[in-house]
């Protein structure tokens, strides 16, 4: 191939030549101008610490904490708590999403009442979940699991359901059958629709977790920053919120790395 | 320069020369189909002798896809019946491979596992890399079928299509999307794997000189039948866009366009 089909092949298939050095770290610039602002205007008393402590206030708190083995202790307990929701929210999402995109009679039979389900509002079942699990941890994972369903099983069910016919009558065609075109054909097509919902289903996760943790816990990140709101020690609240972007952007990474491992065939993901 | 001389065209093996039982039998015997109550095919009796070479032409919606279809078992025939050396078209395995309009690669599998999925019997990095260097992709074997040409993918589920030696290759326009070059290239190797490897082939296609340019018999679909049954003799190299093949092709193309 010559290098102008070269070109003209990557061109169409979407590829980008990979940026110089600096550039790379140019999503990190405006983090990092809104932490040097912040921290002038508080030294220089243009934001008052009663309400808004500075960053480097904060970093001292994280430290503090960090030696003390508390934040490490709420952490550990708040992503369990994560893992374990999306572990069985997730697993029953993509085995139903499964179940109902190859069978159509497992489709009748649940899908009507899971798009009923899905209308209502998981964290309007707080209450309600209260009243039945109290504040254990029961509570907790049944939440963040029924929140972690739904965007697993809606993308995987139409990742199976927008799997190339074609290659579906190449496989007969070629002699494959059920397990086997379930396998090489059917699974590997809707892998990049089940990873849009397994992207979904994080920011959902740490959501509901939040909410759930600020409402009843006796341990985890949002106990932690409840606890301090009481006592009105704000570098800890912005402490909590600032580790709760910082795990939804550490999910996110893992997923997009994990992503481009598995699509790695797709030219979308050709030059990452 | 003629374009036959930019693009030679082995010369044919002759018939006795093939290895024993190569090709298969393909027979259709008052063979209909109907969708929706519209006969698309009717009555149609179609015998293709081992190792022959088969076109079949016409307009469109003639049913030319339809009897690919039927003969490749992707589709059941209303009536009548279609067997491959005897047995239905799908319990024929890997003796009959079809190869598509679009190459219909996994877009998830390198070149050469695309080619592995053609073998029945588990992984044959041999054969993989013998069919692949057939259809001159031997360098591609581990490039996504998303980094290759429309030309080199096809030439991908061709390689495909052979890795399992099959009796029967049914091609089902395979070359409608290429360009006027691609297509001259991929006609010359169709035609050289027909004849080194003498496997019976069936071509659907619109393009008459390209039916005329590959077959040993074409056959004109319209009304449900078979409208006209044309053999070319070969003798040695064919000369693409001989006074003689012309006048063949005049010929088809006024008994397409009298149906």
């Amino acid at each position: 191939m010559s290098l102008a089909e070269t070109l003209k092949v990557q061109r169409l298939a979407g590829w980008r030549p990979s940026l110089p050095q600096p550039a790379a770290l140019l999503p990190y610039a405006v983090p990092a101008a809104i932490l040097v602002l912040w921290e002038i205007a508080g030294a220089a008393g243009l934001i008052a610490d009663t309400v808004m402590p500075r960053p480097s206030a904060i970093l001292a708190t994280a430290v503090r904490m960090t030696a003390s083995g508390e934040l490490l202790n709420h952490l550990g307990v708040s992503a369990t708590r994560a893992l374990a929701g999306l572990a069985v929210g997730g697993g029953i999402g993509f085995a139903l999403g499964i179940a109902n995109g190859v069978s159509r009679r497992s489709e009748l039979l649940t899908d009507a009442t899971l798009q009923m389900i899905r209308n209502i509002p998981h964290l309007a079942l707080i209450p309600l979940v209260i009243l039945w699990f109290g504040i254990g941890e029961g509570a907790k994972l049944f939440l963040v699991a029924l929140g972690v369903f739904f965007p697993i099983y809606l993308n995987t069910l139409h990742g199976i359901r927008n799997v190339d016919p074609q290659l579906i009558e190449m496989g007969r065609a070629y002699g494959m059958n059920g397990r086997t075109l379930f396998r090489r054909i059917v699974l590997p097509g809707a892998l990049p629709s089940i990873f849009v919902g397994l992207r979904y289903g994080l920011g959902i996760m740490w959501l509901t977790l939040i909410v759930a943790e600020t409402l009843s816990a006796s341990s985890g990140l949002g106990y932690m920053a409840m606890q301090a709101r009481e006592f009105m020690i704000l570098d800890v609240v912005v402490l909590a919120i600032l580790l709760y972007a910082a795990l939804g952007k550490l999910a996110d990474t893992l997923t997009r790395a994990l992503e481009r491992r598995a699509l790695k065939w797709s030219p979308a993901y050709a030059n990452h | 320069m003629p374009i036959t001389e930019i693009l030679p065209r082995a010369i044919a093996i002759p018939p006795m020369l093939r290895p024993d039982g190569a090709g298969a039998a393909v027979r259709a015997r008052n063979l209909g189909r109907s969708f929706a109550g519209n006969r698309v095919l009717a009555d149609l009796d179609l015998e293709v002798r081992p190792g022959e070479f088969l076109s079949i032409v016409g307009k469109s919606g003639c049913g030319k896809s339809t009897l690919l279809r039927l003969i490749a078992g992707l589709d059941q025939p209303s009536s009548g019946s279609i067997g491959v050396d005897g047995l239905p078209a799908d319990r024929a395995g890997d003796r009959l491979r079809i190869m598509f309009q679009e190459p219909r690669l996994l877009p998830w599998a390198t070149i050469a596992g695309n080619v592995a999925v053609g073998l029945r019997r588990g992984p044959d990095p041999e054969a993989v890399a013998e069919a692949l260097a057939s259809v001159q992709l031997a360098d591609k074997a581990d490039f996504w079928p998303a980094q290759l040409s429309g030309g080199q993918r096809q030439r991908a589920a061709l390689a495909r299509a052979l890795v399992s030696h099959p009796g029967l290759l049914l091609l089902d326009e395979p070359l409608g999307a290429l360009d006027a070059l691609t297509r001259l290239t991929m006609q010359n190797l169709i035609r050289d794997m027909h004849d080194r490897a003498g496997f019976t082939a069936v071509l659907v296609t619109h393009d008459v000189a390209e039916a005329v340019a590959l077959s040993d018999r074409i056959i004109v679909l319209g009304q449900g039948g078979i409208l006209k049954e044309t053999a070319i003799l070969r003798v040695g190299p064919t000369r693409r866009g001989s006074p003689e093949l012309a006048a063949i092709e005049a010929e088809i193309l006024d008994a397409i366009f009298a149906a």
